[in-house]
């Protein structure tokens, strides 16, 4: 099970608005092991996630999870790649409004077709996991910005997906729970075996990933792989 | 299920305010039928009850016919030998009268043959057949007003004393309560002067308003119609001619079809705006794998919900209004009345859902990639 994209372009508008994020971007992600991708703003990091997160089709290239190319399958098909093989946690909003933090977790369990019930305790445990344990009842809008990301995260690690995207996790919370969160992420990818990108500025996480991809370097790869292919 | 359930909860308020919207809209739609027919059953009862399937009518008369045409014998005679059908003279007058209790009282006198089919057949006392010539049988409704049997009723300005010899079911006539009388009698009300001796029964001429057929004369009535200068009118078309009852239909029905208009409208566009505002959402859940049916099941569902639970308690409302409204007020909602009005609200208001439901799988999952929510 690992994460494969091979000639990767993304390229955003048309003619002379045309945006060129990826131009033939090759990158693999093994399982078991966590990515940290790092990078300036605006390198195209959470575009990458998008693309590995089968929410953003490519321009060209494919994207193997498993060895299978869903780059090219229909909007339905991808859906449901997303919701029962990916658990994905967005650089922001995140939450569904007027749900309590638990039922944000069961909206994503009944979403992948499980019963929400069956996992009432299972969403507590999950939320204490990420130091929400007394925020249980909590709705987003009484929740700080911080608590906020952290019920994100404990979402998509939810349902042990094969494949965890976690975009910018530490953006808004203190140095210690950075750290710790970065922790939470390496030990569950080990024990899952899943493979976890993260995209993220914060040290702590690079420090606790097992490989960290720089975006400059892979823009660079890419480019120059597209070039020499013609 | 989960999750429409969820959403509705979370946005309770707005849902309860759309919910009360379909609840008076039905509420309206139920009562304005309720008087529909209650109004219509106080305009042309009295016609319906009787059993006859056409009405003939003097030619001359081309609206209002019940009071304007007038037939005689000569030409009834004619009819009778070339429809070959059971006919009976009919005449129909407003009038009013005075108890001897003193009750003042408004009535559609029906003048009819004792022994035809049209005589009507009694609840209480005795009927027309065998009766003396003074006498009457009342509808309910003058009961209501304080007439009973036995009751000797005095006709205004004409002194034509009546015997109350019976009641009959409720029936009415241009918004007055019918009574029937033999058709000599009939013919001394509507054509005797006022202040006249009523008594002089010599000068009353031998007419009446129409011929009423038992069943559809056999032969073809123009035919009819052109060689007696006569008009004849199916029953249903004959209520027309009833005082008040095309205009009233007009106004009721054009209510109730703008309501009709109305709640697909107030629905569907509080669901363009439910389903603009939590655009966001419809994103977040495309995102997390979510199918664009799923989206829609669920909508579809929060549509229903309310539509169907709002339009029930509109349903209850209205019966409650039918209810309390006492039996003077003219008010008539029969179940099945009620249930299919009730259907076509619900209909239409899911109707007006479907109009929103494109922008509900139209939600793009992509947007969740900018950052700026
Ligand atoms: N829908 C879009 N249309 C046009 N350009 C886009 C679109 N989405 C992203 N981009 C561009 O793609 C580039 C990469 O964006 P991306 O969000 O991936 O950056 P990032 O590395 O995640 O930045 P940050 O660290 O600020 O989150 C940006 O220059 C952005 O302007
Ligand atoms: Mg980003």
């Amino acid at each position: 099970m690992s994460l494969e994209l091979t000639g990767v372009t993304v390229a955003f508008g048309h003619a002379d608005a045309r945006t060129t994020v990826f131009d033939g971007l090759d990158v693999t992600f093994e399982p078991g092991r966590m990515t940290a991708l790092v990078g300036p703003s605006g390198s195209g990091k959470s575009t990458l996630l998008a693309v590995a997160g089968a929410l953003l089709r490519p321009t060209a290239g494919q994207v193997l999870l498993d060895g299978e190319d869903f780059a090219g399958l229909s909007d339905a098909r991808r859906a449901k790649v997303r919701r029962e093989r990916i658990g994905y946690m967005f650089q922001s909003g995140n939450l569904l409004s007027g749900l309590t933090a638990v039922e944000q977790l069961l909206a994503a369990a009944y979403i992948s077709g499980e019963r929400p019930r069956a996992h009432r305790s299972r969403a507590e445990e999950a939320l204490t996991g990420v130091g929400l344990g007394h925020r249980l009842r909590h709705r987003p809008e009484q929740l700080s910005g911080g608590e906020r990301q952290r019920v994100a995260l404990a979402r998509a690690l939810f349902l042990s997906p094969k494949l965890l995207l976690v975009d910018e996790p530490t953006a808004a919370v203190d140095r210690s729970q950075a750290g710790e969160l970065a922790e939470l992420l390496a030990e569950r990818t080990r024990r899952d075996g899943c493979v976890t990108v993260v995209a993220t500025h914060d040290p702590a996480v690079a420090e606790a990933a097992d490989r960290v991809v720089d975006m400059a370097e892979l823009s660079v790869t890419g480019a120059s792989a597209g070039l020499s292919g013609r | 299920m989960f999750l429409a359930l969820l959403e509705l909860r979370a946005a309770r308020g707005r849902f309860l305010l759309m919910g009360s919207v379909v609840v008076l809209v039905a509420a309206l739609v139920g009562i304005v039928s309720g008087f529909t027919t209650g109004l219509g059953d106080d305009t042309i009862s009295a016609l319906r009850r009787l059993p006859a399937s056409q009405f003939v009518f003097s030619s001359d008369a081309r609206s209002d016919q019940f009071a304007r045409s007038l037939l005689d014998e000569r030409t009834a005679a004619a009819w009778r030998k070339d429809a070959d059908t059971d006919m009976t003279p009919l005449g129909v007058s407003i009038t009013r009268g005075t108890t001897n209790r003193g009750a003042e009282v408004d009535l559609a006198a029906f003048g009819v043959e004792p022994e035809s089919f049209l005589s009507p057949s009694v609840t209480q006392g005795d009927d027309l057949a065998d009766a003396s010539a003074d006498s009457i049988v009342m509808s309910a409704g003058l009961a209501d007003e304080g007439v009973r049997v036995g009751d000797t009723l005095v006709i205004d300005r004409l002194g034509i004393k009546l015997h109350v010899i019976g009641l009959t079911e409720r029936s009415g006539y241009g918004h007055v309560p019918a009574a029937y009388v033999p058709l000599r009698t009939w013919q001394r009300i509507r054509f005797s002067a006022p202040g006249s001796q009523a008594s002089a029964a010599t000068e009353i001429p031998d007419q009446f308003s129409a011929l009423a057929l038992r069943t559809p004369a056999k032969v073809s009535t123009a035919d009819l119609d052109e060689r007696h200068s006569t008009t004849t009118l199916t029953k249903e078309k004959a209520y027309e001619a009833a005082p008040g009852y095309t205009g009233e239909r007009v106004t009721m029905n054009s209510i109730q079809v703008f309501l009709y208009l109305i709640a697909p409208l107030v629905v569907g566009a509080f669901f363009a705006v439910w389903t603009v505002q939590r655009q966001p959402e419809l994103a977040l859940l495309r995102a997390l794998g979510a199918s664009r049916r799923r989206l829609l099941a669920h909508t579809v569902l929060q549509a229903a919900l309310v539509v169907v639970l709002g339009t029930v308690a509109g349903a209850v409302l209205a019966g409650a209004v039918g209810l309390l409204v006492g039996e003077q007020v003219p008010f008539s909602l029969p179940a099945t009345t009620l249930a299919v009005t009730m259907c076509t609200v619900a209909a239409v208001g899911l109707a007006g859902t479907a109009l929103t439901l494109r922008r509900v799988t139209a939600a793009d999952p992509l947007t969740m990639l900018g950052a700026n929510r």
